[in-house]
């Protein structure tokens, strides 16, 4: 049986539902909660009201095996107005399953801070005033110490003070710096006055089929531990991408000015891992270990006063913090990561903001009232770390509304054509070409992650273009993604999943399914995306390329508008039948 | 010469659980880490430290001294324990008395579990924490 909890902050109420029905039509994650989301979220609704819902789900695979690692967030947007997705790995899938919460939903508003506690069957809400304020990471700290009595592996969901302040680019950090990044869940979070959820349980679930699932098991794991499609992620990590892109001009650089940083020695997965790597962590049931964490040792009082900071790179945050605002240093990319994971933004959008932010400066287009005396640079980490303490202070106007993202910043201070955002989304670290660019903008959730058009585009190097060829190569990848969005796997294990794979995991775990009803279930739900967001006011046809975007070398050289519209709108015709396949289904 | 779990690098943990999940499927039939016989905790505030925790195969355990109905006992093999479970009366002295604290409790049950120095959780173990050593 799968379960979905739901919570109402208003009153305390704490309902069960069984949800097995909604599990077998869309086979959990994602598509569960797509459903679920097309039953509550109008138009009308305010994403910071009280009838505003949250939903975490996992899905049938999540536990049962290795990868599996992840759970998706529904929601919203207070950053698009749009429908809000977004995936976080650590221990919450595991705490999840082990308290038999499929699906969490969480409505209303509390009076007062409070976190939600889930012990098992034991739930409720705990008041916490004094934990408002408080940095996502001393947060779990505080909380992990505080809940340290508990049976069961904890999860601890928080937001940081950028949630509190209701910026529409607050993350939800989970565990060890993983997050639901993107789309602004933190600040929902914040405007229900809810600071924290903390989910345990000690439930196993009896396997049916001990013998298929063990060798179907060790299949998996040893080509997770073994195989070269994840030994990327465990090396370097994401960070591996830095030279390799910068190579082929696709590391956005001082606002998306050039694809090629002359500095990405220094900022490398490579450097990174040489000089700041203190080890490799991994999300709960994931032998892949692809989190990794860099050490800071910094003199603060002379002769010898050292102190030790912690804190997880990637690619995208190497990116945002580092090339695209010109920072050369690894160790000041880190310092600059620390901040952010502290207040609890969204790294990328955060850096896509101080980057238009700088040119915005240079351009005039700020006033020195507005920015308060300070001289925005590309590469000046000190500056940015003062502006980032001016944002987290509120300290005037201009830093209140540089939290609010670049979409926003760009409509009040100008500077539309170098605001990098698709449908009002910060870009991801990709200038690849028009894949990745037309990627941002149709994906279901507007990341490079739904149809991965950064990797079409390396495919395509060298190559006469095939539009329709890469748009149905995008489409087909964003449909499959679907799916092994709603499993919960970790894309860093997609190599190893294969379609084949998952349907013998699926009938292992008790679904009739194959590949065909698998695809079936994809084009629904991603067509039931689609209806969804367009309820909510998105339009294909008002997709549209930062006007900074058709002026620079991407990979795969200059782009026009033209060709960004010819690859959307054949996007657009996939899409539609698969919005059709979905009202059929509903 | 038979062989028991040890902690051979603790360090090197990346904390991905596999195998406390390998322990709970082998002896359990079920999905999930809480019915494993080992644990691997993160401490509070410390990110990405790992404790290792393991049945530390003792020839004259304390768990089994402590119980008073002669449920936890020590293992044929001459070391670690073995349990009866008709005659455990859930009173929790054995968790109590591992000094180690590495005595799991299972809450299901109101039983101990007892590691049965199998290895399985070795074979899972993707970066060399665990071995299985000979018993001195």
């Amino acid at each position: 049986m799968y379960r979905m909890l739901s919570v109402d902050l208003t009153n305390g109420k704490i309902e069960e539902k069984d949800v097995t029905e909604l599990f077998e039509r869309f086979v959990g994650g994602k598509g569960v909660l797509t459903y679920l989301a097309m039953q509550e979220i109008t138009a009308d609704l305010d994403p910071f009201s009280e009838t505003s819902p949250i939903y975490f789900a996992i899905g049938p695979l999540n536990g049962y095996f290795p990868s599996m690692s992840k759970t998706v967030a529904m929601f919203r947007s207070p950053l698009t107005g749009d429908l809000g997705e977004s995936h976080a790995g650590g221990r919450l899938h595991l705490a999840m399953l082990s308290a038999n919460v499929h699906v969490l939903r969480i409505v209303g508003k509390s009076e007062k801070p409070v976190y939600l506690s889930i012990d098992g069957d034991d739930v409720s809400l705990v008041p916490c005033s004094s934990l408002w304020g408080r940095s996502a990471l001393a947060t779990e700290r505080i909380l992990r110490e505080k809940e340290d009595q508990r049976k069961g592996k904890k999860s601890i969901v928080r937001i940081g003070p950028a949630g509190e302040r209701l910026s529409p680019i607050a993350v939800v950090t989970v565990d060890s710096s993983r997050h639901f990044g993107r789309l602004g869940l933190g600040a929902i979070m914040g405007s229900k006055n809810l600071k924290a959820i903390v989910i345990s349980g000690s439930n196993c679930q009896k396997i049916e089929d001990r013998r298929s699932y063990q060798l179907l098991y060790d299949r998996i794991f040893q080509e997770l531990v073994e195989s070269e499609n994840t030994y990327k992620y465990r090396d370097l990590g994401t960070a591996a991408n830095v030279i390799p892109l910068s190579k082929i001009m696709g590391l956005p650089t001082r606002n998306f000015s050039q694809g090629f940083f002359e500095s990405a020695q220094n900022i490398s997965g490579e450097h990174f891992a040489d000089q700041l790597l203190a080890q490799q962590i991994s999300c709960a049931h994931c032998p892949i270990g692809c989190i990794h964490m860099g050490v800071l040792r910094e003199l603060f009082a002379d002769p010898h006063m050292y102190k030790t900071l912690k804190t997880s790179y990637d690619h995208e945050l190497i990116y945002s913090l580092g090339s695209n605002i010109s920072v050369s240093k690894a160790e000041e990319v880190l310092k600059l990561i620390h901040f952010v994971e502290r207040q609890g933004w969204d790294a990328i959008s955060i850096g896509v903001v101080l980057a238009w932010a700088t040119e915005a400066f240079q351009r005039g287009l700020i006033t020195p009232e507005e920015i308060d005396g300070l001289a925005l640079n590309f590469g000046d980490t000190e500056t940015y770390l003062k502006v980032l303490e001016n944002i987290a202070r509120g300290k005037n106007e201009f830093y209140r509304d540089l939290e609010k993202g670049v979409h926003h910043c760009a409509k009040k201070y100008g500077g539309e054509d170098f605001a990098i955002c698709f449908n009002k989304n910060e870009a991801p670290g990709y200038m690849t070409g028009p894949d990745a660019f037309v990627g941002y903008a149709v994906g279901v959730r507007h990341s490079h992650l739904d149809c991965a058009g950064y990797s079409v585009d390396q495919k395509y190097l060298g190559r006469s273009e095939d539009i329709e060829r890469e748009v149905k190569t995008m489409y087909e990848e964003g449909v499959w993604r679907v799916l092994t969005n709603s499993l919960v796997m970790c894309l860093f294990a997609r190599g190893v999943y294969t379609p084949q794979k998952v349907v013998e995991c699926l009938n292992v775990v008790g679904f009739d399914i194959d590949e065909p009803k698998m695809n079936q279930i994809a084009r629904t739900v991603h067509g039931m995306k689609y209806l969804l967001k367009e309820r909510l006011g998105f339009k294909f046809t008002n997709l549209s390329l930062p006007k900074k975007l058709t002026n620079v070398y991407t990979s795969r050289g200059k782009m026009n508008e033209s060709d960004f519209e010819k690859r959307v709108e054949l996007y657009f015709k996939f899409v539609e039948e698969d919005k059709r396949l979905a009202s059929r289904a509903l | 010469m038979a062989k028991k779990l040890v902690v051979k690098d603790r360090e090197r943990c990346i904390g991905c659980y596999s195998c406390m999940f390998a322990c709970t499927r082998t002896w359990y039939g079920a999905v999930g880490i809480e019915k494993s016989a080992m644990r691997v905790k993160n401490y509070p505030g410390v990110e990405g430290a790992f404790s290792v925790r393991v049945c530390q195969a003792c020839k004259d355990p304390e768990c089994a001294a402590a119980c008073p109905t002669g449920s936890l006992r020590v293992s044929k093999r001459g070391f670690g324990v073995e349990l009866v479970k008709e005659l455990c009366i859930h009173c929790r002295k054995c968790i109590k008395a591992c000094a180690a604290n590495a005595l799991q409790w299972d809450e299901q049950e109101q039983v101990p579990i007892v590691c049965h120095h199998c290895g399985v959780c070795v074979c899972y173990c993707p970066t060399e924490v665990l071995a299985m050593e000979e018993v001195g």
